[in-house]
């Protein structure tokens, strides 16, 4: 299971990687990013997961003096919190920036915007 | 062509590495060093029945106030960006159909309730700040839609915006004063773990959060509803 | 206060901020004042407790809880210095950008306050992820400001922020996947926690997972750093965002940045010290090559930035061996480079345009002259800077623990880095300024803040290095407070610097040994003596006296200094002094240039020799020039070498000479005896040094005062054929002064002591001949306004004293009788009959008839002949400059009488070291085994046979007519190059084409086709730089896989 998902956001990083690589269109670039965004957090939170175990929520179903041998590592969830949230915001600044870019030259493609070099 | 070449030589080489992590992985048989504090602690130190959020908000509320901080950067540049696009021009929105407009009346209350439930019970239930704000954020587009000509005042989310983050700031240092350290919950009584009124300041940091999520989403929706297009 | 309140402050108004009306900019600007500065007073006071008290690290717990299950925060003495340094950088950006961020209005100012924040979070933190955040809120808050900072632009800044966010967003992907894995590898966040958990031995089942897993966090950290070749993406930013910003960017985000690399190596151990190393040197090397062709300043900054961000990583790589003063040498270099990389990008936003050449605008403000000549300083490693306490302490411990392949490559590095830096300099000195300076009084305040701190660390550095601080040297003192005093008239400051130099030698005299006391009062009292042609100057002449002082303050710290880091330390002072005084002739911009660069060139040399000489024998705090001598095999030849071609760079041996003909020609007419006279004695002074202490060495069995010999021979051969096919006469003499360093060179190679003696005699005589010979010849010149000898002539009734000086000094210098050259050939006969190298011996004996070829030309060609039509009108020379000459024309006279005066004191202070063949100094003439010499009786007998010529011409003459000058018809044609006509225009053609395949440029050529070289490399690796964003990412990837791949072979 947990290397299922674990290789599913492998996947899905190279993916977005091969995607921003290759991709000259600035928007494709950004969502190949997001794709790959989602990949890492779901490696995140595959490192984070324990087989036979519950969410770590302590309620009637788990009891706090058993915590420990009941629920999943939690760390990585509230890792994953953050990363997610730090992705957004990023996406966010660079569809900004395309706006932008296409406010400026009227091209979406990354290799019109070459004037800086060397 | 040669480029995806390069490009499927250098993502072979990335994807071994991946690869090696990923056959070489076992997952935990029992929770390490770190973890099993928080599964032993988090119920008597911070009266907080959801754990993780309990480590999102106060073990590693630094992260969080950060994360915060990032979507307030998100909206203040996007806004600014895209104010200096602005030119205001009448614009003629596609016409809204019926459905949408009931719709949309019917429903956003429901989503904001919804919204608050989520972050106000961020330390009892899966959900939170985060969470909540997204919904509530996510009731600002249906309204959007269904009236494109909507203007909010964007002055009102800002201060919404920017009081929440300076409260959350000032509850943080209160920590310093009160409890523990900084961002400590324990400035309020813990409670009965389980209670809508436990975990000290967590459901109020939360909640502040959520307002903040929501209005800093909300910001930056409304900024792009009102550019013009290109 | 607790560090907390920092971030607490940063964060809290910068929400603050988002409460206040768009239209309070006013308040908000007042308000992101006032976080900046508290922030800045918080670090400011830990940094004074920690530094006051020593006081261990303290650890801020968030949350209420205990390490590792919460985030903390550290505050130590690294930290606060740190985070001083990246608060005064923000508020002194913000005062910089104030017009820019009153215009963006409150959301801007929250950006720049949180990039700040942040950036202290960077250092403070103690976990890995939180570490994380923190260079996200980074990235988007460069990405924020550089899109706000284009509102005026076209849009090159917005693509330049997308290209760095797209890298970024590689960036932070590898670093998340890192953090990942090592937490499940180590069940901890925490960088001290990991770092505990790796020492005592991870589980081998997840070791190899972990070593990935660092592997993935360090290289995407590193990537912060913008290491060489990957970052294309980064170096756009320096270039197009607003200078205000980019300050930030390089000084206060590397700074971050490796701070951060710092505490991933407490994890990762020993092992990864190697990767931070190459990595390190590569960018310093690489970026430093690269910033060599650019012509566009920001780009040029962003280069170096990169480049001394790679050197401070290559010192934190090499923490193994630096231990405890890994502090010392990485702070210096990296508080040196901040101050003065964030100095001059704020200078940048005060010149229009964006050209080196256009900094020439600032040369009409003397002020921000000084202020960029500080940043150079700091930034080349120059004393009394730190960088320059930081690399003395760093090359000594490379060189004791025998990296001196490392070493080899830094040295490298700095020197194309004081290159392009020093041609800069050249650029804004020299080239004609073609826009105002466009500057408010407002944005000083950050350049001056930052000149400011720049003296302050050097003075702090000084404190903290062990050795004699520089800024508490009086010496120096006494010429930095000439730059106070640039405000007063010449003549005053010209007084003020005499009676400076007459007293502190009448103080100190008596400290001197003989030798030393030559070198002392050739130093002191013959430079005030130089100095009395300064009185012509009229005005402020601004700048002069600082340059001059600094240099006459290292030659006569070098005298003084008894330990290798005060002579080094000196040895750099009079070469930077001499530098801006060349830098001050007209046309003297490529040749002061070539002379800063051979002589730090050497300098590295003589401070790697040291270095070497300190790490042969048991460490002491100082190691002093004596114990040169204890130095033993294998060790000491190469020493010796090193030290042998360092001070012949600045004596300017064949091979290094092609600095010094432009260098002293080109000079100001009182500079040229300065630099020619006096300077280059520094270069002897160092020989002298290098062979009383450690006399002859031999490496693979040749002797290298052997060598030396040869060396001194045909360098006095080619320098004196050189000389005689100049047209120039300030170049004649400049090549006349190769030639003669080589004979004193030939003379101390001898290691004799006639040879000796003789070198001596050589200092003292070229001193005042060559003083006294470009004085009166740069009085001909200002006077004819040339210094092409066959536009003069007939000048001998004009400028008779003039005359006389320069028939005195040719007398002098070609050694004929009865003047003191003549006493220098007989003890240099007397030297080589008592030597057995024969073959060099014939070389020298050449060199002497065409020494006075050429200088014969000086009389024949300036002062005799017929005179031009456009010279009848001019007078003698300045009353100021001919005054000296006289003086010397005394000199020399008293010299030539009375020689035994100085030389028998010096004559017995040799015989220390070479007993055999002393001088016998009995009555009025001089003994030596093979004959004597009688002063007194040869200049009564040459008056006697001077005074029958003269007689006997007077009257075969006495019926001679008169023609006037005129009198003569010309032919009807014009020649097309009319100097060709000239019977004094390439004067020995016929000696030329005999000769002239001996002075073909060659060497010339050879350091000619270096720098191409190293221009055309750097050309090629630029391409790699085409612009686009996503060929920036593949680089990124490329680094990665091949740091991997390096890291693996290892």
């Amino acid at each position: 299971m947990a290397h299922f998902a674990m290789a599913t956001g492998f996947l899905l990083i190279l993916i977005g990687a091969w995607g921003a690589l290759t991709n000259r269109n600035l928007l494709r670039m950004i969502i190949a990013f997001t794709i790959a965004d989602s990949g890492v957090n779901l490696v995140i939170i595959a490192v984070g997961y324990m087989h036979g175990r519950t969410a770590p929520i302590l309620d009637s179903a788990v009891a706090a003096a058993d915590a420990v041998q009941r629920i999943i590592d939690p760390v990585p969830q509230a890792l994953v919190l953050t990363a997610i949230v730090i992705g957004v915001g990023v996406t966010a600044l660079m569809l900004a920036y395309v706006y932008r870019l296409y406010e400026k030259r009227r091209s979406l493609d990354i290799g019109d915007f070459t004037e800086l070099k060397g | 062509m040669i480029k995806r070449l390069i490009a499927l030589a250098l993502l072979a080489a990335v994807g071994s590495v991946f690869a090696t992590l990923l056959f070489g992985y076992t997952p935990d048989a029992v929770l390490n060093l770190t973890a099993r504090y928080y599964a032993e602690h988090t119920a008597a130190d911070l009266g907080a029945a959801n754990i993780v959020t309990a480590i999102v908000v106060t073990y590693r509320g630094l992260d969080t106030l950060g994360e915060v901080t990032v979507l307030f950067l998100a909206a203040s540049i996007v806004g600014l960006v895209l104010a200096q696009g602005t030119q205001k021009k009448p614009r003629t929105p596609v016409p809204v159909g019926e459905l949408l407009t009931t719709g949309a009346r019917f429903l956003l209350p429901m989503i904001l309730l919804l919204g608050v439930y989520v972050f106000v019970n961020g330390h009892l239930t899966p959900g939170g700040g985060f969470q909540g704000g997204a919904i509530i954020a996510s009731g600002i587009l249906l309204l959007l839609l269904a009236d494109p000509l909507k203007h909010f005042s964007h002055g009102l989310i800002s201060a919404i915006e920017s009081v929440a983050g300076v409260i959350y700031v000032s509850i943080g240092l209160a920590g310093v004063f009160l409890a523990g350290g900084f961002l400590d919950n324990r400035i309020l009584p813990l409670g009965t773990l389980g209670d809508l009124a436990s975990a000290g300041a967590i459901p109020l940091i939360y909640s502040l959060i959520g307002l903040k999520v929501g209005a800093e989403f909300a910001s930056i929706l409304a900024s792009l509803s009102e550019t013009e297009e290109l | 206060m607790s560090a907390l309140y920092i971030i607490a402050v940063g964060l809290g108004s910068a929400f603050l901020l988002g409460l206040l009306n768009e239209r309070q900019r006013g308040l908000a600007y007042m308000i992101t004042l006032a976080a900046l500065t508290i922030m800045s007073a918080i670090s400011a006071s830990w940094l004074l407790i920690f530094a006051a008290t020593g006081a261990h690290p303290i650890d801020i717990l968030t949350a209420g809880t205990q390490p590792p299950f919460a985030i903390n925060l550290r505050m130590g003495l690294v930290e606060s210095a740190l985070t001083l340094l990246i608060n005064l950088t923000g508020l002194l950006a913000a005062i910089h950008m104030g017009d820019s961020l009153l215009a963006k209005g409150r959301r801007a100012m929250a950006v720049l306050v949180i990039a700040i924040m942040a950036l202290c979070g960077i250092v403070l933190t103690r976990d890995i992820f939180n570490l994380f955040v923190f260079f996200e809120l980074i990235v988007i808050a460069t990405g924020g400001l550089v899109l706000l900072s284009d509102a005026d632009d076209n849009g090159r800044a917005v693509s330049a922020g997308f290209k760095y966010l797209i890298v970024s967003q590689f960036i932070s992907i590898l670093l998340l996947i890192g953090i990942i894995f090592a937490y499940h590898a180590t069940g901890t966040l925490n960088i001290d926690g990991m770092a505990e958990i790796v020492g005592s031995g991870i589980k081998p089942e997840l070791a190899t997972a972990f070593s990935l897993a660092f592997f993935l966090m360090f290289i995407a950290v590193v990537a912060e750093l913008k290491p060489f070749p990957a970052n294309g993406w980064a170096l756009d930013i320096y270039e197009s965002a607003h200078p205000g910003f980019s300050a930030i960017f390089s000084a206060a985000t590397g700074s971050a940045a490796l701070f951060a690399v710092d505490k991933l190596l407490l994890i990762g151990g020993a092992d990864w010290l190697p990767v931070a190393t190459g990595i390190g040197i590569v960018t310093f090397v690489g970026a430093n090559l690269l910033a060599l062709p650019q012509t566009n300043d920001r780009r040029l900054l962003g280069y170096s930035s990169i480049a001394q961000t790679g050197l401070v990583l290559t010192i934190l790589g090499q923490q193994d061996i630096l231990g405890e003063h890994t502090l010392f040498i990485a702070g210096g270099l990296l508080f040196a480079h901040a101050v003065a990389k964030a100095g001059l990008y704020w200078l940048s936003d005060f010149v229009a345009t964006r050209s080196l050449t256009g900094w020439a605008a600032l040369q009409e403000r003397p002020l921000l002259v000084f202020a960029f000549v500080t940043f150079a300083a700091m930034l080349a490693g120059l004393p009394p800077f730190p960088g320059f306490y930081a690399k003395w302490e760093l090359v000594h411990i490379l060189a004791a623990e025998g990296r001196l392949a490392l070493l080899a490559l830094i040295l490298f590095g700095a020197l194309v880095e004081a290159g392009y830096l020093f041609r800069w300099f050249g650029y804004l000195i020299k080239r004609e300024p073609d826009q105002e300076v466009s500057c408010n009084t407002v944005q000083i305040i950050p350049v001056f803040a930052a000149v400011l701190a720049g003296w302050a660390l050097g003075f702090v550095w000084g404190e903290l290095s062990g050795h004699s601080n520089l800024l508490l040297v009086l010496p120096l003192l006494f010429a930095l407070a000439f730059l106070l005093l640039e405000w007063a008239p010449a003549w005053f400051k010209n007084t003020l610097a005499i009676g400076g130099m007459v007293t502190f030698f009448l103080q100190t005299y008596a400290e001197y040994d003989p030798l030393r006391l030559i070198f002392a009062v050739i130093f002191m009292i013959g430079g005030a003596v130089t100095l009395l042609a300064s009185y012509h100057a009229h005005g402020r002449r601004i700048g002069f006296y600082p340059a001059a002082m600094l240099m006459f303050a290292g030659m006569i710290l070098l005298i003084r200094a008894t330990d290798t880091f005060g002579f080094f330390a000196s040895w750099e002072l009079l070469t930077v002094g001499s530098y801006f005084l060349i830098l001050r002739g007209k046309h003297s911009e490529p040749h002061a240039l070539s002379y800063i660069i051979f002589s730090l060139g050497g300098a590295f040399l003589i401070l790697t020799a040291f270095a070497l000489a300190a790490a042969a024998v048991p460490p002491a705090p100082t190691f002093a020039i004596a114990s040169l001598g204890e130095l033993v095999q294998p060790v000491a030849p190469w020493v010796f070498l090193l030290l042998a071609v360092g001070f012949m760079t600045k004596t300017a041996a064949i091979g290094v000479h092609i600095w010094l003909p432009g260098a002293h020609a080109e000079a100001e007419t009182d500079v040229s005896p300065m630099v020619s006279g006096i300077l280059l004695k520094a270069g002897l002074y160092g020989l002298f040094v290098l062979l009383m202490t450690m006399g002859k060495q031999s490496l693979y069995g040749v002797e290298l005062t052997y060598v030396m010999l040869w060396i001194g021979a045909i360098t006095a051969l080619l320098g004196n054929l050189m000389a005689i096919f100049q047209e120039d006469a300030k170049r004649l003499l400049a090549y006349s002064s190769i030639g003669q360093m080589g004979y004193a060179m030939f003379g101390l190679a001898l290691m004799n002591h006639l040879g000796w003696l003789l070198a001596l005699m050589f200092v003292i005589n070229h001193y005042i001949y060559k003083s006294m010979l470009f004085l009166s010849v740069g009085g001909v010149a200002k006077r004819t306004g040339t210094r092409e000898m066959y536009k003069m002539g007939g000048l001998i009734t004009l400028m008779p004293l003039s005359f006389i000086a320069t028939l005195i000094g040719i007398i002098a210098v070609s050694g004929v009788p009865p003047l003191s050259g003549f006493g220098g050939r007989w003890i240099f006969y007397n030297a080589i009959l008592t030597a057995d190298s024969r073959l060099p011996m014939v070389l020298i004996f050449l060199a002497g008839p065409i020494a006075f070829l050429y200088l014969f030309r000086l009389i024949h060609t300036i002062f005799l002949g017929q005179l031009k039509d456009e010279h009848r009108r001019i007078k003698e020379a300045p009353f100021w400059i001919i005054l000296p000459q006289m003086i010397y024309v005394a000199l020399l006279m008293v010299v030539a009488v009375v020689p035994g005066m100085v030389l028998r004191h010096v004559d017995a202070y040799i015989s220390r070291f070479f007993p055999e063949g002393a001088l016998n100094w009995e009555g009025m003439s001089i003994t030596s085994q093979f004959g004597y010499w009688n002063p007194v009786a040869i200049m009564i007998i040459v008056g006697v046979i001077f005074m029958l010529l003269f007689s006997w011409l007077l009257f075969v003459n006495r019926k001679a007519q008169k023609v006037k000058q005129f009198n003569i018809v010309f032919s009807a044609e014009r020649p097309f190059r009319p100097e060709t006509t000239h019977f004094a225009w390439n004067f020995f053609a016929p000696y030329r084409k005999a000769m002239g395949f001996l002075v073909q440029p060659f060497v010339t050529r050879f350091w000619e086709t270096v720098t191409d070289l190293l221009h055309t490399a750097a050309d090629i690796t630029r391409r790699l730089y085409n612009g686009n964003g996503q060929i920036y990412a593949f680089h990124f990837l490329v680094f990665v896989v091949a740091v991997f791949a390096m890291k693996m072979g290892i």
